[in-house]
């Protein structure tokens, strides 16, 4: 099945929470609804015209001009032999979107890692927490407008930068 | 006189001394800074979490006893064994060798009652428990 | 009790001290360290081709035992905390090598939210050699000043600034 056939199956079944086939320069994508992600997600794992039994990568970007945070699903099927893109656009203040780590495993550590890096809660999460920086770390650093803390318990973050180029660096 | 066991004292003292000696001259030499971050116990560089007595399988202990009776009762036997022949010329060989085989005998019958109960087996099979509060209880360990 | 910073400065004392520090140089054990990519070449200068054993130089699982921390890798803020620990619980006399450019300057990611710039801000470096990664050859380098550096260090003798930390 070709992304169309799938975004005709989805809208048959869904509705308006998905979104027409958008192409970018490489890949067409489907967007979806952040709060019922989940239920097509389940769809897509479950019936037999689609079978994506693999959830391939789950990452998300930081539009701020755009006022989202987007959260991009690639899907695979061995069965079929299909690939998908789906795409899940959250509101940036309060960025909520529904978990799939009940449809696949995979989600739950790449949840985790949206989580820890841009801030998104993902709801019925079971154990959402950091996964790459300290527990104790404070902000999101992948969103654009993070500022870094001038130290990490007494270790200066501070750059003595020796580079003669114009970088952005603290002070 | 007792000279032979000049030889054992030399070596006894000999090894005292050097290990005296080294242990002393270990301690002039080396420096020695104890410090309260040096004394921590080693968790990989982690905060040390937990209790680090553990529990141990008691079938160490089991084999280890085992092997303590069955190694004294062989000990035992040694010194009978030494003499049997001088006392077969003696004519009291049967009193022996009754009193051997019921030594051996008594200590076959702990042998067997350790097989019966199953303490000879390294591999041993959990059986769970039909009380459904100690099924808690077990779920609990390990 | 110890001798320790004692001992006037004769001939004989400071041969003493010759032989003390030649005895620590040829047997120095290093704490495996390794963070990132310059561990592996760590390990090939410990494998046969650039041999460390034949310095008397033996990869050391824990600090509790070894007497060189060869920090190789990038450090990272959250790895940061446990290397101080790590290299307060080795026993004196201790030594940091820095391995590579991550672990003296932060090296390619220096820029990076998470890296800690160079392992020196958190403990005290006597060697740091620079690569990415340094080849075997160059950290034997590193290694042969350090062991340099060992015999000029006094710990009989009386002195004015002791090798001791």
């Amino acid at each position: 099945m070709d992304t169309q056939a799938i975004q005709r199956k989805l809208e048959a079944a869904f509705g308006g929470v998905v979104g027409p086939v958008a192409s970018g320069r490489v890949e067409s994508w489907i967007e979806v609804d952040p709060d019922r992600i989940d239920e097509v997600a389940a769809m897509l794992a479950g019936d037999a015209d689609t079978r994506f039994e693999c959830l391939s990568n789950l990452s998300g970007v930081d539009y701020p001009a755009h006022g989202h945070i987007q959260v991009v699903y690639n899907l695979i099927s061995y069965t079929h032999g299909h690939e998908l893109t789906l795409k899940v656009n959250a509101d940036r203040d309060s960025p909520e979107v529904k978990t799939l780590s009940g449809v696949w495993a995979a989600a739950n550590w790449l949840e985790r890692e949206v989580f820890d890096l841009l801030g998104v809660n993902f709801v019925g999460h079971p154990d959402l927490r950091r996964i790459l920086l300290p527990d104790d770390w404070v902000g999101n650093p992948l969103r654009k407008d993070y500022v870094e803390a001038p130290d990490y318990h007494g270790i200066s973050t501070i750059r003595e930068s020796m580079l003669r180029i114009d970088l952005p660096v603290k002070d | 006189m007792h000279f032979d066991y000049a030889n054992v004292l030399v070596f006894m003292a000999l090894g005292v001394v050097l290990c005296a000696l080294m242990m002393g001259l270990g301690a002039l030499l080396r420096p020695s800074n104890p410090e309260r971050a040096k004394l921590t116990t080693y968790e990989c560089g982690e905060e040390v979490q937990g209790d680090s007595w553990i529990n141990f399988n008691i079938r160490f202990y089991l084999v280890a006893l085992v092997f303590v009776i069955f190694d004294v009762e062989v000990a035992f036997i040694y010194p009978v064994v030494a003499v049997f022949k001088q006392w077969v010329a003696d004519g009291n060989g049967l009193f022996a060798l009754t009193e051997i085989v019921l030594f051996v005998g008594i200590l076959v019958l702990g042998l067997v009652y350790v097989w019966v109960k199953g303490d000879l087996q390294w591999i041993k099979t959990v059986v769970a428990p039909e009380d459904p509060a100690r099924r808690s209880a077990v779920a609990g360990d390990e | 009790m110890s001798l320790i910073n004692s001992v006037p400065e004769m001939v004989l004392t400071t041969k003493v001290d010759a032989f003390l520090n030649w005895t620590r140089k040829s047997s120095l054990w290093y704490m495996l360290f390794g963070l990132a990519c310059c561990a592996i070449e760590m390990m090939q200068t410990g494998g046969p081709r650039a041999d460390l054993d034949r310095f008397g130089m033996a990869p050391r699982a824990t600090p509790r035992v070894s007497d060189l921390m060869i920090v190789a890798g990038t450090l990272t803020l959250k790895m940061a905390l446990r290397t101080k620990v790590l290299y307060e619980q080795m026993p004196d006399p201790k030594y940091v090598l820095s391995m590579g450019s991550c672990a003296s300057c932060g090296g390619l990611f220096q820029l990076a939210y998470s890296v800690c710039d160079g392992v020196d801000k958190i403990i005290p470096v006597d060697v740091y050699v620079p690569g990415c990664p340094p080849r075997p050859e160059a950290l034997t380098e590193g290694l042969l000043l350090l062991q340099e550096k060992m015999m000029q260090e006094k710990w009989l003798v009386r002195s004015s600034t002791p090798a001791t930390a």
